[in-house]
């Protein structure tokens, strides 16, 4: 059979011989795109994460004034997830590879703007993958709402304190798993430590510092992360087969400022593919994907 | 050690609101040079309102 993708006849009558055909082509494909160190996301997560620490000495110290370190901070924290989401995914190295070392401390560090404990945000965005759409079991879920501002009110919502955690409920129900118990742990100590931290530079005479580079730019940046993250790409998220689960779409931001989330397709149907080379792969990958009938939206 | 955090979780809202709000809201206060309802210094002031809000947050499951 030809490599040319005769959409018609796929979509037309998608019979088994052409599906497999097509699957065969859209791995080629993404072959071609897996396996190579994705340097650039480990220069991001580390270089942010020191540009972001740098913020601290220099405002202390007077020379940087806040009302810069602030909007830097934002967006620091708006920044550190992406790195830490392809450590996530082991695509630094995979367990028993020689870098294994430095996936796992890009997974654990890149987060700590966000505070977002590394073993849970792994174990619950494999289970965003497993379950992509499902409402009961889906851990992203909740970031389900009819507009983008109301995504955003929802999830200031979700954050309040007395709202059931998605991700806890996701950890309680796989409680037997191996690793649960040591990432529910982990992550109670790092919100600690973050709580204890903020409480130590507050009452030492640095609250306003603590506030405009920590505090609030860790609210702002999660809102911002929960919009084009996880809303944005899985819109209305009522869909749960491979190839509709999420949209291939176009934003007025453009691709850099929604964080490469406009292909995120691409990353659910093969998640080794990093974020830097899922444009290119959507690209060669494209009439594929209209054969198989993905979703192509704008917002 | 995980009973211990479990224990303290739920007091979140109010430990954060006197260790972190508490001090926040007095250096507001002392650096915009506003005066606080009936005579109080700008740490008391930061003080009650952390605690208050703390306490709000913590019997209502939410800040807001």
């Amino acid at each position: 059979m030809s490599m040319t993708i005769d959409a018609t006849a796929a979509t037309g009558e998608n019979s088994g011989a052409v599906r497999k055909e097509l699957i065969r082509q859209e791995q080629t494909i993404a072959r071609k795109y897996i396996g190579r160190f994705p340097l650039a996301m480990a220069v991001w997560g580390l270089g942010n994460l020191l540009c972001w620490l740098a913020l601290w000495p220099l405002v202390l110290a007077n020379l940087l004034p806040l009302w810069i370190a602030f909007p830097i901070a934002i967006v620091n924290v708006i920044l550190c997830y992406l790195p830490s989401h392809e450590a996530q995914h082991s695509n630094f190295a995979r367990p028993g590879e020689s870098l294994r070392w430095l996936n796992e401390l890009i997974g654990y560090v890149s987060t700590i703007p966000l505070v977002l404990p590394f073993k849970i945000a792994r174990i619950t965005h494999i289970e965003h993958h497993r379950h992509t759409n499902d409402s009961e079991l889906d851990p992203d879920y909740e970031a389900r709402a009819d507009t983008w501002w109301q995504a955003i009110l929802e999830g200031i919502r979700r954050r309040q304190p007395g709202r059931p955690k998605s991700y806890a409920v996701a950890l309680k129900r796989l409680g037997s798993a191996p690793g649960v118990n040591r990432a529910v742990l982990e992550g109670f100590v790092q919100t600690l430590l973050y709580w204890l931290i903020l409480s130590a530079l507050a009452w030492s005479g640095y609250a306003l510092e603590a506030a405009l580079i920590w505090w609030l730019p860790r609210h702002i940046g999660a809102s911002y992360i929960s919009l084009f993250l996880s809303w944005a790409p899985h819109h209305p998220a009522n869909e749960k087969s491979r190839y509709r689960n999420t949209r291939f779409f176009t934003s007025p931001l453009g691709n850099i400022l929604v964080m490469g989330m406009e292909h995120h397709g691409i990353h659910h149907l093969y998640p080794a593919i990093p974020l830097t080379k899922n444009a290119a792969a959507f690209r060669e990958m494209r009439p594929i994907l209209e054969a198989r009938g993905c979703r192509f939206e704008h917002i | 050690m995980k009973a211990v955090l479990q224990t303290i979780n739920p007091w979140g809202p109010l430990l954060f609101g006197l260790g972190f709000l508490a001090p926040l809201f007095a250096t507001l206060v002392a650096q915009t040079g506003a005066a606080p309802a009936i005579g109080l210094s700008p740490p008391q002031f930061g003080f009650a309102l952390g605690a208050a809000w703390g306490l709000y947050a913590k019997l209502r499951g939410s800040w807001l």
